[in-house]
């Protein structure tokens, strides 16, 4: 795997996270499983949710595409209910060396905004959005108020709880995350650091 | 054990010798598959430029491969563009050398090498005399090795002195005009052309004017990188070429660069692209020798015939497609192999179906470019080519003998799959 080029990736997505929204963190010490975040896009049933989404590299990268799902549940026709496995083309045959971890993550927030029923990953849900489109809309927001936003609100006080005691911010969040929101396990983490 | 861990150290201290963080390197000049700057640069049909080994890595050893960017199709890989190469050299001198210990630690790793470029204090010396020059030495003496150095004369031995040099328009002359190219476009064998002079070559074959290699495919797509950059740089040179071939195509043909933009891809490769996605679809009725590449023309995968150098050591091997041996081509490898005209070949037979399926099943992520050993696989030696030895190449000496084999029997429909 081209260690460097993810490294380069990295620095410049979480450069602009404050214009994109989307945030890539290390989800382990190697650089082959990365977590990356998204916000719900405006104007949908996932607006106001943050999204995360579980990346793990091959060491074909960038040659092959990165394997990603998501984490926090959605409820959404090219994503599986249960296990997050997202059904979109530029992650399978149509990836391309040239596409990024941000870009890759930007197609997906795309995909948010503009579901493909015709090729559903989860059946269920496609069927729903094609029949019953208005119990879809008031689904698929009821998933967000309840898994993708709860943890957001708690990282954002779990952060300032863990900043209080004397962390700089950037080394709580990533502790944060690496311990996927165990704000025990993060100040363990920060502590023995 | 301990050699390599002694190479590591060297390599990082030399790293951390190079500071480069002077030299702000171009967007234009950044690789889009690494994200670093170009090394060994290659410039695609479209238009769109990228690394050596990104561009090799990037290729489909079972099919057609596709720019990463614009997904145009192609089947050949193309030669290092010489003439960007030593821009991007004299530019970021010490980058440049950064990259180029990054990369020779890779492929000393992967044991394969990608061409040597001698580097060269672009002075004065235009490329044509020197490549006339060599040209004909290889003509002369074709049993001489033919290293693939590419040899152009006056070189001088340069080190990476941490100076940027200015570019001069002697950088950037168009190989048949020799003046400043306007709306360059790239060859299949790396020598930069105006658009316009492209034109002058009206026969169906596009070929190099210099060096005579038949490009395949349509008139590539006008390089925008290097074409900005060139406008950036000399901005009255570029006007002054600008006008004369806006003046001379008044006169005939409309003026209309044709970038990757303007977008015919989906119809460029007519035979290559008719049948879709699927690996299988598309080598069914060909004989497709996978991840085995022509080291003259570039063709990956080999369609058609394929002779293999019995006697090139290197891991990658030496091969070529039918019509590259038959016309004798004395190209060197395009991964640095010592190949000699002595050498011989040998004609290799594509894998059996089964051995395909087999492979897909085992291996296709794992395998490099190189030349799949098939122990199944029947062979014929062929003689290497000297001048007598060809024409009962020619007469037949092609033609397998095994019979029942229904996709042996179709060694001539090779010829136009390898446009």
């Amino acid at each position: 795997m081209d260690l460097s080029r993810v490294h380069k990736e990295l620095r410049e997505c979480n450069k602009d996270v404050e214009v994109s929204g989307i945030h890539i963190a290390l989800k382990s010490d190697s650089l082959t499983h990365l977590v990356g975040t998204i916000p719900g896009p405006l104007g949908t049933p996932y607006e106001g949710g943050t999204f995360k989404i579980d990346i793990i590299l091959t060491d074909g990268y960038p040659f092959e595409p990165p394997k990603m799902k998501f984490v926090t549940k959605v409820w959404h026709p090219n994503i599986s209910s249960q296990s997050g496995a997202i059904c979109l083309d530029i992650l399978k045959d149509q990836w391309s060396p040239a596409l990024t971890l941000k870009t890759a993550l930007l197609s997906i927030q795309a995909l948010l905004s503009a579901p493909e029923p015709g090729d559903p990953q989860d059946a269920v849900v496609a069927q729903q959005y094609l029949k019953e489109y208005p119990t879809f809309v008031s689904t698929a927001r009821y998933w967000t108020e309840a898994f993708a936003k709860e943890s957001s609100l708690g990282v954002a006080e779990k952060v300032q709880r863990l900043v209080e005691m004397g962390f700089p911010e950037d080394l709580v969040r990533s502790a944060l995350e690496a311990a996927g929101g165990d704000e025990n396990l993060a100040l363990e983490k920060l502590c023995t650091a | 054990m301990e050699i390599s861990e002694k190479v590591k150290k060297l390599i990082d201290d030399e790293l951390k010798d190079l500071d480069d963080s002077s030299e702000k390197i171009s967007e234009a000049f950044t690789c889009c598959v690494c994200l670093d700057l170009l090394y060994k640069p290659i410039v695609l049909a479209c238009g769109h430029v990228s690394c050596f080994w990104c561009v090799h890595k990037s290729m489909s050893g079972l099919r057609e491969s596709h720019c990463p960017i614009c997904r145009n199709p192609y089947h050949h890989f193309p030669t290092i563009c010489q003439m960007l190469h030593f821009i991007l050299l004299k530019m970021y001198p010490i980058s440049y050398k950064r990259r180029e210990i990054q990369i020779s630690e890779f492929e000393r790793e992967a044991d394969c090498f990608s061409p040597q470029l001698e580097d060269r204090v672009c002075k004065g010396q235009t490329e044509q005399e020197a490549c006339h020059a060599n040209n004909s030495q290889m003509r002369v003496d074709d049993t001489e090795a033919s290293s693939f150095v590419v040899d152009h004369g006056d070189f001088h031995p340069t080190v990476a002195n941490g100076t940027c040099q200015t570019i001069t328009v002697d950088d950037a002359l168009c190989t048949f005009c020799n003046q400043l190219v306007y709306h360059p476009v790239v060859l299949n064998c790396g020598h930069v052309f105006c658009e316009s002079c492209t034109l002058v070559q009206k026969n169906e074959m596009i070929k190099c004017a210099k060096c005579e290699i038949a490009h395949p495919g349509r008139i590539p797509k006008v390089c925008l990188e290097l074409d900005n950059f060139l406008e950036e740089q000399f901005p009255t040179e570029y006007a002054l070429r600008k006008s004369s071939v806006q003046l001379k195509q008044s006169c005939g043909q409309q003026e209309s660069p044709s970038t990757c933009s303007a977008g015919d891809a989906k119809e460029s490769s007519p035979v290559l692209t008719s049948s879709g996605g699927h690996p299988l679809s598309w080598w069914g009725d060909h004989k497709v020798h996978i991840a085995a590449g022509c080291d003259s023309c570039g063709m990956f995968p080999i369609i058609g015939d394929r002779y293999k150098c019995k006697d090139c050591v290197e891991a990658i091997g030496f091969d070529l497609c039918g019509d590259c041996y038959n016309t004798r081509s004395k190209l060197p490898g395009r991964f640095n192999q010592q190949h000699t005209p002595e050498h011989q070949f040998e004609l290799m037979r594509p894998n059996s179906i089964r051995n395909i399926m087999w492979r897909l099943l085992r291996d296709v992520s794992s395998a490099p470019s190189s030349t799949p050993d098939t122990p199944e696989s029947g062979v014929t030696v062929v003689p290497s080519l000297s001048d007598d030895a060809r024409e009962s190449a020619e007469s037949g000496f092609v033609t397998p003998s095994e019979t029942g084999d229904t996709e042996e029997d179709q060694s001539n429909d090779h010829e136009e799959d390898s446009m």
